[in-house]
């Protein structure tokens, strides 16, 4: 019983960081309708701003902390800028969106390689190693601490979202894009503010994820789960983003722990296909159809 | 300059090519996205070899047989998945493309994650060319027939072509598996000239790569494709001595070309005797003052 | 129009480069610039100078470079000729390892490629170094199909290391007979060639002498939390934990192991061993024992430590021993041979018998590997490898 509570909690805590990779990929897919590949690379550079600011700029923690979230939500915004805007603006198909995307990725993955090298670095030591012992369980701090900022950054934006004029903008917006422009918002901010928003927690998300492990140009490889989990919680649900994050961690979990740790990888993607095939709107989101 | 090396570089930008070929028919023509093609890939790839190391079959059946394969496999994901949205088709290949990598990764039967080495070295830059042409021949005939109009019709207006009577799911069908078949011959060429199997050859970087190739040589023009995979395969090697740099300019690159001229290189049109007699009369019409159209210099 | 001509132009300009691409400078070159051909010797090196490898890569490229402006400076080979070396990166792709090895054989017409790091880029370049009758000493390369396929040993293929099945029936014997471990549990990389090979001998040994494997383990390349499997390893209760992987996700192992409040010692191959171990996990990895190829106190080994600090201001990373054996091997054979002709210096390369920092390299004729060569077991003290014993295993 203690082995299932121990694996639920790790789990948990893969989990969490799947939920704040993936709630940034679903914010961006609800308004745009697409699935911005170049997140993992904006995670990335969040690892890379907080470690510098903690390290060479000898910032204290909190300050780092912010300062790489914030970074990241202008980087973000410049991509968008930058590679997504003039394909918008020519109408093009969704999948030249995802070929930039891919593009921009590679890009960031590789200046990172030819300007600040490939070895990894390590964030010092802000929490003790040490776990906290529940019984046989055991919770690492670092672990409990991502879970209550992820909870809290959480809360946050539903604030956001379902309590101010923006996020009702967004809502909007997310809805049906033209009719909302039709009514008068401003839907060239709100797709900044989106974009703004997803960077900002991609850049928490590369900070704790940093922390966690450690700062490697490739980290974006791992939001391709963060990917499946939001596809899974419904693609343009943020609470779909969340559970979907959350439940795919356990799985995976329990199936390493109870079956073959080989096959982990192979399940999250059987169960994204599963997904597709049989309630592609996943758990939560919202349902699409075919405009004739 | 060496013969052995623009040689080799040719014969992968050849192999690149064959499955270019098949998605292009895929996406080009038909309008749908793969993200999982290096799967087919790596399917014709296995059983290719198995056919020649393990049964000891000539070299174009064992590549045959592995388009085969790989067309019967795409035959299956087709029936589950053809009928989903568009992105979620493309998530859905994503998703095949590397299950498909992850399984060969765990059957130790074809070596797993550690690779097959000991294929014999059958592809040569000739019969890469070859199969190509013939290749090309091949898909030209498809795409100038009735079934690849239905399949442009099918790209540009689903809705309406179903309504006109065209059967949409055999149509998307058949041209996966299609694809799917010309990506297995380009895996069993691969696994003949690398003479060596790995499952990470074949992940989801290289489908993204045939992708890339297929919208920079332009959707629908099998020549743009052509030139596509000549030149996206060339380019790290021209990168070369900008060795750290070289991939940044890649993504860079791909960004721009995006944003410039999404339509690719080709946009369409392609390098037939016909369009190249238009093209001189362009030219030359544009010089001598007339309008674009005229023909042989005539006045209005 | 315009777009389209000018797309046109663009084209062929990309096909005119790559025609020209052939006469550009390779990444790395050094030696005499603008001394007269025929004084000049050209080596070939060819490893990962980006991802994940891309630390030793580096280090094995700069050991030859230093190595070859040694040499040149005491007057070179062969009676006052100059070595150069001309480096690729391989990208840790055995397609590009391909591509870099025709390159340097055709193109830059080396007589001798040292390198690579990786067994999976050694592998398929074999016909690429047969057709060009071109020789090729890996450096770190352990699987055992770089040299030797079905029986057959590859004529142009050499090394200077030992290969896998040694290092895991080494890492099983010692773990057995001397520190007498009789239960050990295993967490392996199962995408991955060298992983997969050392498991698979350790397990074969370990039990063959009598010991339980008590879990077995595995995750994929690119993960990076290991916590299922470690608690499910913490639940057989083994004695010892032996990682036959690389640094980074020994580094994450290690850490995760002892936040869940695992406390056995660690046990590792050659992919362990990197300063960047100390940097992310220097508390967790304390008593770790590694099957290592060099004893890091030998006077030998700490004056070519010296030397690479002094020049280069980092570290000296396990390839660079390697790197250093296979260029004492290389010079050897091209003196012996009395040429630089690459087919001779095979035929020499097949009766090589020198001593390097790592051990003493016989070559056998038949296998091109190093005969007998002894492993050196390494503990983790502080930031220090410190030096047990060497140790040797039987292979059947």
């Amino acid at each position: 019983m203690s082995q299932f509570l121990q694996q639920l909690i790790n789990g948990l805590s893969i989990g969490s960081v799947y939920a704040l990779m993936a709630v940034g990929y679903s914010l961006v897919y609800s308004i745009m309708n697409f699935s911005n590949f170049a997140h993992g690379g904006v995670i990335m550079l969040g690892a890379y701003f907080g470690y510098f600011y903690l390290t060479a700029a000898g910032l204290p923690f909190p300050v780092a902390f912010i300062g790489a979230a914030l970074t990241t939500c202008l980087l973000a915004v410049i991509i968008e800028r930058g590679a997504y805007k003039p394909l918008r603006e020519r109408k093009a198909p969704f999948l030249y969106f995802i070929i930039s995307a891919m593009g921009t990725s590679i890009f960031l993955e590789n200046i990172v390689i030819a300007t600040i090298g490939p070895t990894f670095r390590t964030y010092p030591e802000i929490l003790s190693r040490t776990p906290i012992q529940i019984g046989s369980v055991s919770v690492g701090r670092l672990d409990l601490t991502m879970f209550i900022i992820s909870a809290i950054c959480l809360a946050l934006l539903v604030f956001f979202i379902d309590h101010t004029k923006m996020g009702k903008a967004i809502q909007a917006t997310a809805y049906n894009i033209k009719a909302s422009a039709l009514m008068g918002i401003n839907t060239d901010l709100v797709i900044i503010v989106v974009f703004a928003l997803g960077g900002f927690f991609a850049g928490i998300a590369g900070v704790l994820f940093g922390m966690k492990y450690t700062v490697y140009p490739q980290i974006g490889i791992i939001t391709n789960k963060s990917f499946i989990a939001a596809v899974f919680g419904g693609l343009g649900s943020l609470p779909g983003a969340v559970i979907g994050s959350i439940l795919l961690g356990i799985i995976e979990t329990i199936t390493s722990g109870y079956f073959s740790s080989q096959y982990r990888d192979l399940i999250a993607f059987v169960l994204l296909i599963a997904v597709l095939i049989f309630r592609p709107r996943g758990l939560m989101g919202k349902v699409t159809e075919d405009k004739a | 300059m060496d013969f052995n090396y623009i040689s080799g570089i040719l014969t992968l930008a050849g192999i690149n090519l064959m499955a270019v070929l098949g998605l292009s028919l895929l996406t080009g023509f038909t309008g749908m996205f793969s993200f999982g093609h290096a799967g087919f890939m790596a399917i014709g790839g296995y059983t290719s070899a198995m056919m020649t190391v393990k049964f000891g079959l000539p070299f174009i059946p064992a590549l045959l047989i592995g388009g085969l394969a790989a067309a019967l496999v795409s035959s299956v994901i087709g029936k589950l998945t053809l009928n989903l949205k568009g992105d979620y088709f493309c998530i859905a290949t994503l998703g095949f493309g590397e299950a498909i990598r992850l399984i060969l990764d765990n059957v130790q039967y074809f070596g797993g994650a550690r690779g097959w080495p000991g294929i014999p070295h059958h592809t040569s830059l000739l019969n890469v060319i070859i199969i190509n042409i013939v290749a090309i021949i091949v898909l030209a005939n498809i795409v100038r027939s009735k079934h690849g109009r239905n399949m442009i019709a099918v790209r540009e207006e689903e809705l309406a072509s179903q309504i006109v009577g065209i059967n949409v799911f055999k149509y998307k069908l058949i041209s996966l598996m299609i694809s799917a078949a010309y990506a297995g011959i380009a895996g069993g060429l691969m696994a003949h000239y690398m003479t060596f199997l790995q499952p990470k050859m074949f992940s989801l970087v290289k489908s993204t790569e045939l992708t890339i190739i297929v919208i920079f040589g332009g959707l629908g023009s099998i020549s743009g494709s052509v030139l596509g995979a000549l030149v996206l395969t060339s380019l790290p090697e021209i990168l070369r001595t900008f060795s750290e740099w070289r991939l940044v300019i890649y993504g860079l690159s791909v960004v721009i070309i995006m944003i410039t001229r999404p339509s690719g290189l080709m946009g369409g049109y392609e390098f037939t005797p016909s369009s190249m007699k238009k093209l001189f009369t362009r030219i030359r019409n544009r010089k001598n003052g007339l309008p674009n159209h005229m023909e042989g210099g005539k006045t209005a | 129009m315009y777009k389209k001509s000018l797309a046109l132009l663009l084209v062929s300009l990309m096909i005119l480069t790559l025609a020209l691409s052939g006469c550009s400078k390779p990444a790395t070159q050094t030696g005499t610039e603008g001394g007269a051909a025929a004084d000049v010797i050209k080596v070939g090196w060819m490893g990962s100078l980006t991802g994940d490898q891309a630390v030793w890569g580096q280090c094995e490229l700069d050991t030859v470079k230093m190595l070859f402006e040694e040499i040149n400076a005491k007057g070179g080979v062969l009676g006052g000729k100059k070595l150069e070396v001309i480096g690729y990166d391989t990208k840790g792709d055995p397609q590009e390892a391909v591509n870099v090895a025709k390159r340097l054989t055709g193109q830059d017409k080396v007589v001798a490629i040292i390198g690579p790091n990786a067994s999976g880029s050694a592998i398929p370049i074999a016909p690429v170094l047969e057709e060009a009758k071109v020789p090729d000493i890996a450096t770190v390369a352990t699987n055992p199909k770089v040299t030797v396929l079905d029986g057959k040993v590859k004529p142009f293929n050499f090394r200077v290391c030992f290969i896998d099945p040694y290092q895991g029936a080494v890492a099983a014997g010692y773990a057995y007979d001397v520190l007498k471990f009789t239960k050990a549990a295993i967490l392996y990389d199962v995408a991955d060639d060298y992983s997969q090979g050392l498991t698979e001998f350790f397990e074969e040994f370990f039990k063959a002498k009598g010991g339980t494997i008590v879990a077995k383990e595995a995750f994929k390349f690119g993960d990076v939390d290991f916590r299922p499997q470690l608690s499910k390893i913490k639940e057989a209760g083994p004695e010892v934990l032996f990682l036959p992987v690389f640094f980074k996700e020994a580094a994450l192992i290690a850490n995760q192991a002892r936040e869940l409040g695992i406390t056995v010692p660690l046990m590792g191959g050659d992919g362990l061993p990197s300063e960047q171990l100390f940097t992310m996990a220097k508390d967790a990895v304390q008593g770790t024992y590694i099957v290592n190829h060099v004893d890091y106190d030998d006077p030998e080994v700490q004056d070519l430590k010296t030397r690479y600090r002094n020049k280069y201001g980092k570290e000296l990373e396990l390839n660079g021993y390697l790197a250093h054996d296979a260029v004492v091997l290389l010079v050897d054979a091209i003196e012996r041979a009395g040429s630089a002709d690459p087919v001779k210096i095979t035929e020499a390369l097949e009766t090589a018998d020198v001593q390097g920092v790592t051990g003493r390299i016989k070559i056998g004729k038949d296998t091109h590997n190093p005969e007998g060569k002894e492993a050196a077991i390494v503990k983790i003290e502080g930031d220090k490898y410190v030096f047990q014993q060497k140790y040797s295993a039987q292979l059947d």
